[in-house]
């Protein structure tokens, strides 16, 4: 089914890159910005600022006041919030049309002068509200650091990736008001940020609107560095091994995957779903249903720009097993799919999910507004949403074993163990 | 810096635009199946969602958590296809197939590509007409399941929620015993009790199946008449229940120690209202919002914006088929639980004391205004309507509850906030208790059990 939601795009002189996509299914306007900055733009000793940053895009700027941006946004029916991640940094609302106007008015007055509003109180509130982010999500959970030790093992240090966006707590104590204003001077600016409109409104009401309210923001300087070096998959295996309090063991087998949004990337992701991602897939079928060596198994796969993306597969290991047997089973498994590559069924089915999760994606204007943001931000695609489908069919089953040939072998994997702490002790 | 470049003056918010729940089609087959559709143009993924009515005090004691395991194993093996053979057959279509059970019933949730709902519809029916609970299904499931329990006491707020059911209702209530069954009760089940169960309690007559999405060219009816007509099945009588009773002793602290935990978390309850409340449900969705709904809520604004404690504490009336609950559950910084604890309290306590015409406002715009955007996706409106169909609602009750709101003011949000909370809490707190606990005792806020996490 070819897709095609309205996408109409536009430039303003200062560089903000604005995209209207007009959908008048609901009285709703979807704002969503995606700034070009996120936590592989962190230096060393500041880890874990841009997701700082943005938790002070809601304590006020110069007209708004703190916490206001919650406050009035919701008041008026709208929900909203603001993410940070590897790449980016992003800020959103989906407000009823009669309030778009005050959602960008807002929006302009953080992204243009946040740093009257920026003050020692306020700084220091927000590094405790992130560091109970952190223990909630992270430190007080089982298996909550995994993903950190993940990164750590697959991304060499120094690279751009290997410290996850939480950032570490000294890092977070150590970061002052003169470091905000300095990241805000560096990056953010409209021509460091791209817009994206999408529901109840038409292209021109969207770019007029735009211009209204983003068209006096000044344009930064922008240094942009060059992208990392495109990272081969890894040389060896490697084990980050964790023995814990945790409830059961679970294995995080790692790897390395080419850069996002590209054949190479589509294919690699389609080889993760078959060998993990599927309810048929290779690692389901075995571990789980038919040797019930495992308990689950689920399939990430992360795209990335610099230079390296990443994948990794979770194994829950059933009770009263070994995680040694499990993971060679789960090798064993990489091999015969390198050598032998997918069947067509296999195909079929990675890609008629993929199709019905895409769709769901694009459902909501929230979610569509995002993929939009994200796709020209970091690609420069603004027609994403609606050819990805047709680029995914693509996909060959010779290029999927090619890439898991290359990609998702034993040899190029990164484990992560946590492992029970009493049967070992025992 | 200069003020020059500043923004445009500050727009002001004009009225929303007129906006409805999306209008449900009803229709009922000669089986007694309920069929409820609501065409929504641009939702290419069809939701289907078949809800069945079937209260959890159905399962035998002894063997508690069945529905769940039934719900899990309903797609693993049919009269037709093997368990790995089904999936294959969901997958190629681009199907997704889950199962799961509440208080009040079975749902069954389908999502499929439009131009796949008839092989959707189709397998839906064999999972839920035909399934044959293979004995290695069943006990794979039960090991899961076993598992399962295991991480739900691992994790805190999981192991929080667990205690707080057993600590607030009375142990003679089905509600105070998890609802996917104890280690005891799951390692009790065989496949013969699912197949029993899953043919006593899975039947059209009563059951509604509902269809949301982009139905344009699609007869509804006759499809899913093609599909499930021929179910049949002798319906239950319909016993209602009474509202579960909370413990004599429900209005008391536990603390479940667990050492060297970086933050505690905390559980908090009284009892709520269900959706037939006199006087109506709206207030209570407003009042969720106005306590305990953001970062500017009343707690949020204290624990969070103020004193850093928290990345968020959350509050809302959980509606139950017959009563409620009202909760509070969020974790907080170690070394301030006691500061923490007593601050919530405070301000769940003096909450009593009324609420402004202004809070009041945020809240009933918050929760009318964003319905469009909640309500706006198929998966949505049909997880709305299957919900409601158990508690023998239908979406008219939530169009009902939203037009209702233009009622709501700061006396009426008052009067149905004292109505319930009288301060007679249940506390459940998962913390370092060798630290903290001493701290909860001096808040002179009742008796302090330490149990072991």
């Amino acid at each position: 089914m070819p897709l095609d939601y309205q996408i109409a795009e536009r430039t303003l002189a200062n560089g903000l890159r604005v995209v209207v996509s007009e959908d008048h299914s609901v009285p709703n306007v979807t704002v969503n910005l995606w700034v070009k900055v996120g936590s592989r733009h962190e230096v060393e000793g500041r880890t874990g600022f841009a997701h700082l940053f943005e938790h002070l895009m809601f304590q006020g700027s110069r007209n708004v006041a703190s916490g206001e941006h919650f406050s009035a946004i919701m008041g008026a029916g709208g929900r909203l919030n603001a993410t940070t991640w590897f790449d980016r940094t992003n800020y959103f609302e989906t407000v009823p049309r009669g309030a778009m106007d005050l959602a960008l008015w807002m929006e302009a007055d953080r992204h243009g002068y946040l740093l009257d509003a920026v003050n020692q109180e306020n700084l220091d509130n927000q590094r405790d509200v992130v560091k109970e982010e952190k223990r909630q999500s992270y430190d007080n959970v089982p298996y909550g650091n995994a993903i950190i030790d993940i990164y750590a093992a697959i991304f060499p240090k120094d690279h751009p990736y290997h410290h996850a966006t939480i950032g570490s707590m000294e890092d977070l104590d150590a970061a002052s008001v003169q470091d905000v204003h300095e990241f805000f001077r560096r990056y953010y600016g409209p021509n460091n940020t791209v817009l994206t409109l999408v529901g109840d409104l038409t292209p021109d009401e969207g770019f007029d609107a735009a211009e209204r309210y983003f068209g006096s923001l000044p344009t930064i300087a922008t240094d942009a560095r060059a992208l990392a070096y495109p990272l081969p998959p890894l040389p060896g295996p490697l084990r980050d091994e964790h023995i814990e309090v945790v409830p059961s063991d679970r294995l995080h087998v790692a790897f390395r995957l080419p850069v996002d949004n590209t054949p190479e990337f589509f294919a690699s992701s389609v080889a993760m779903d078959i060998i993990g991602g599927l309810a048929t897939s290779r690692l389901y079928q075995r571990l789980v249903r038919r040797e019930q060596i495992a308990n689950g198994v689920s399939a990430h796969t992360m795209g990335l720009v610099d230079g390296v993306s990443l994948g990794f597969i979770g194994i829950d290991v059933a009770d009263g097993c070994s995680a040694d047997v499990v993971e060679a089973a789960a090798c064993e498994e990489l091999v015969r799919f390198a050598a032998e590559g997918p069947s067509d069924v296999e195909m079929e089915s990675a890609k008629a999910q993929s199709e019905r999760g895409w769709l769901s994606s694009l459902a909501s204007q929230e979610e569509r507004a995002d993929h939009i943001c994200h796709h020209v931000a970091l690609h420069g695609d603004s027609g994403y949403i609606n050819t990805f489908l047709d680029r995914l069919d693509e996909v060959t089953a010779a290029e999927v074993q090619q890439a898991a040939a290359w990609w998702l072998v034993p040899e190029s994997r990164a484990v992560v163990a946590y492992l029970k702490q009493e049967r070992v002790a025992q | 810096m200069t003020q020059h470049e500043s923004v445009v003056e500050r727009p002001e918010v004009s009225a929303p635009e007129p906006w409805s729940f999306p209008e449900a089609q009803r229709a009922e087959l000669a089986n007694g199946l309920g069929v409820v559709s609501y065409d929504i143009p641009g939702q290419y993924v069809i939701s289907v969602r078949l809800a069945v009515p079937m209260p959890l005090d159905r399962e035998p004691r002894e063997r508690e958590g069945i529905a769940t395991i039934m719900a899990r194993t309903l797609d693993e093996g049919t009269a037709r296809h093997t368990a790995e053979e089904f999936a294959q057959l969901l997958e190629r279509k681009g199907i997704a197939l889950g199962a799961g059970v509440s208080e009040s019933g079975l749902i069954v949730d389908v999502d499929v590509p439009k131009r796949n709902l008839g092989e959707a519809l189709d397998l839906l029916s064999q999972a839920v007409r035909e399934p044959v609970f293979p004995g290695n299904e069943v006990s794979r499931h039960i090991k899961i399941r076993l598992a399962e329990i295991d991480h739900e006491h691992a994790v805190p707020g999981q192991r929080a929620a667990l205690e707080f059911i057993s600590t607030y209702f009375d142990p003679a209530e089905r509600a105070s015993r998890p609802g996917a069954g104890t280690k005891a009760t799951i390692s009790a089940i065989t496949p013969a009790d699912v197949a029993a169960f899953h043919t006593a309690n899975v039947v059209p007559c009563g059951a509604t199946l509902v269809v949301a999405g982009d139905l344009s060219q699609v007869d509804v009816v006759s499809e899913v008449e093609d599909a499930l007509g021929s179910w049949r099945g002798a319906a239950l009588e319909a016993v209602e229940s009474p509202e579960a009773a909370r413990a004599a002793d429900a209005a008391r602290i536990v603390f479940l120690d667990r050492p060297d935990s970086v933050q505690t978390e905390f559980y908090i309850g009284c009892p709520g209202p269900d959706r037939r409340v006199e006087g109506g449900w709206a207030a209570y969705q407003v009042l969720g919002f106005v306590v305990g709904g953001s970062p500017s809520a009343r707690i949020d604004a204290v624990l969070r914006e103020d004193k850093g404690f928290t990345y968020g504490i959350r509050s809302g009336f959980r509606p139950r088929r017959h009563g409620g609950v009202f909760l509070t559950s969020g974790s907080v910084r170690a070394d301030s639980t006691t500061e923490a604890l007593g601050l919530l309290l405070e301000i769940l306590d003096k909450a009593r004391e009324g609420f402004t015409e202004a809070e009041t406002q945020a809240g009933v715009d918050f929760i009318g205004r964003t319905a469009p955007g909640r309500y706006a996706t198929a998966d949505t409106v049909a997880d709305e309507a299957a919900g409601l169909s158990l508690e023998g609602l239908t979406t008219e009750f939530t169009t009902a509850s939203l037009r209702a709101l233009a009622d709501v003011d700061a006396q009426v949000l008052t009067k149905a906030y004292r109505r319930y909370v009288t301060g007679e809490w249940t506390v459940i707190i998962v913390g370092d208790a060798s630290l903290y606990a001493e701290g909860v005792r001096g808040l002179s806020r009742g008796e302090v059990a330490i149990l072991p996490a």
